[in-house]
């Protein structure tokens, strides 16, 4: 569903992703995690076509990002918090990509259901607070009802009762058969949402597997992670 | 690209922006056309070529102003972020530029049909208003208000491929501007042989502008259309081959 071989990106002395290989299976959600300036945006940034790789390869149904026919319908995704045109409202730009897409104007009003946006749909972008923005951001990686969800950071700005619901609906995600890989670093959050995990640090693959191996013998979801990155760190 | 194209279309009518540019030029036109139509003396604006420096600040800031519209058009969408779900909806990135080119080409046409109808109406009822008859023939009626109007339509595409180079909003903005403003002013005072060939000077010219130093007007849209074509090109090329920021 989802593969990364070999998958490298530069900018210029910096190598931001090294040598990354990992994969992701359907029907499970997977925590994408690693410290600050790890390499984990630069890596959704690849798999999503935004940026190409120096060499490697990232694979999404099998073809390159770019290349999938009707990208909307199958994968969702959510890179930055804040991509909206302070000016238009939370509706108008859900219209925009559902044109461009072919989505039915009718599928807009139902995403903006979905994350309980509707009262405020028809006010501008600039007047909508952090966890608004999250919940717009969201509602547009819903609009083609994706079979796979990637989302870069999407606890953040939310209330309590925002990150209970975004996980109640990632795990319902999951449970369809559909795919979710999520970046994180509320470890914290992340134990209570995901399955699987890909742990990466400077650009290179740390551990990747199901949380329960990870954290057999009692062991944390944290302690894990701050005794791998650590290592990394020497 | 039908569909990229009502996609960029909503994108202009659903902010605010285009509407704020409107009226920009439209104070502008007013106040230029005003205060050459008001201001100078009357032996100054009786023949037909005195009058025509009027009308001309319609298609000079129609031409301007479609050209920041297509600007903005790609730089608007880099500095909000909003490229990012744009591409990730059409990852096939020249469909999203072809569809920008068209949809700003027909906003840039409205731009230049509004500057040239309220430079050319309001002029006329200034110059009416003090007794000054309207010398310009028939030619120059049509000519500079229908090359006004092509000038914008081809200027906007300029600007969006400069933006999508540039990729800076202010960058590209003042690019524009100096270059319209200054550098072809300095262009065509010191060497008006190589000053008539640029891209303003082209636009002018297609209005039927000063033909003793501008080019034909057919040579001058020839020109400019290829000016036109070689902006979108680069900027489409750069973006297929760039990272998205």
């Amino acid at each position: 569903m989802v593969t990364a071989s070999s998958l490298t990106k530069r900018f210029g002395e910096l190598v931001a992703v090294d040598g990354l290989t990992f994969s992701l299976h359907s029907g499970t959600v997977t925590g994408f995690l690693g410290p600050n300036g790890a390499g984990k945006t630069t890596t959704l940034r690849l798999l999503l076509g935004l940026a190409d790789p120096t060499s490697g390869e990232a694979l999404v149904f099998g073809r390159r990002y770019r290349e999938l026919d009707d990208p909307a319908r199958r994968v969702g995704a959510v890179l930055e918090s804040n991509d909206f045109h302070p000016g238009r409202s939370g509706r108008d730009h859900l219209r925009t990509l559902a044109l461009a897409a072919e989505i039915p104007r009718g599928r807009v009003e139902e995403v903006l259901e979905l994350v309980e946006l509707e009262p405020v749909a028809a006010r501008r972008v600039k007047t909508y607070s952090l966890g608004m923005r999250q919940r717009l951001g969201l509602a547009g990686a819903l609009l083609g009802d994706p079979e796979l969800l990637i989302l870069d950071e999407p606890a953040n700005g939310l209330d309590p009762a925002g990150v209970h619901w975004l996980r109640g609906f990632l795990r319902r995600f999951a449970e369809q058969g559909r795919t979710v890989l999520v970046s994180s670093h509320v470890l914290a959050e992340v134990a209570q949402t995901v399955d699987q995990v890909v742990i990466i640090d400077r650009g290179r693959l740390l551990t990747t597997g199901p949380l329960g191996d990870l954290t057999e013998r009692g062991r944390t979801l944290e302690e894990v992670y701050l005794e791998l990155t650590a290592r990394g760190a020497r | 690209m039908t569909a990229q194209l009502r996609a960029e279309l909503l994108k202009h009518r659903s902010t605010f922006t285009n509407l704020g540019l409107l009226l920009g030029m439209l104070g502008l036109v007013l106040l230029a056309v005003l205060l050459h139509a008001l201001s100078l003396p009357a032996d100054r604006l009786d023949s037909a070529s005195n009058q025509v420096e009027v009308f001309r600040f319609g298609p000079l800031l129609g031409t301007l102003f479609a050209g920041l519209v297509g600007a903005l058009s790609i730089t608007g969408e880099i500095r909000h972020g909003t490229i990012r779900p744009t591409f990730l909806v059409t990852p096939r990135r020249g469909r999203v530029l072809a569809a920008k080119i068209v949809a700003s080409g027909l906003v840039g046409t409205v731009f230049g049909l509004v500057a040239v109808g309220v430079a050319v109406g309001v002029g006329s009822a200034a110059l009416a208003a003090r007794g000054i008859p309207i010398t310009l023939e028939g030619g120059d009626y049509t000519l500079m208000p229908a090359g006004g109007i092509a000038a914008a339509a081809l200027w906007a595409p300029i600007g969006l491929g400069l933006g999508a180079l540039l990729r800076s909003q202010v960058a590209t903005l003042i690019a524009i501007f100096l270059w319209l403003f200054f550098v072809e002013n300095l262009l065509i005072d010191f060497v008006p042989g190589v000053g008539r060939f640029a891209p303003g000077a082209a636009a002018a010219a297609i209005t039927g502008l000063d033909r003793e130093t501008l080019l034909a007007p057919a040579l001058g849209a020839l020109l400019l259309a290829l000016y036109a074509a070689a902006a979108a090109t680069a900027g489409v090329t750069a973006t297929l081959r760039r990272d998205v920021p």
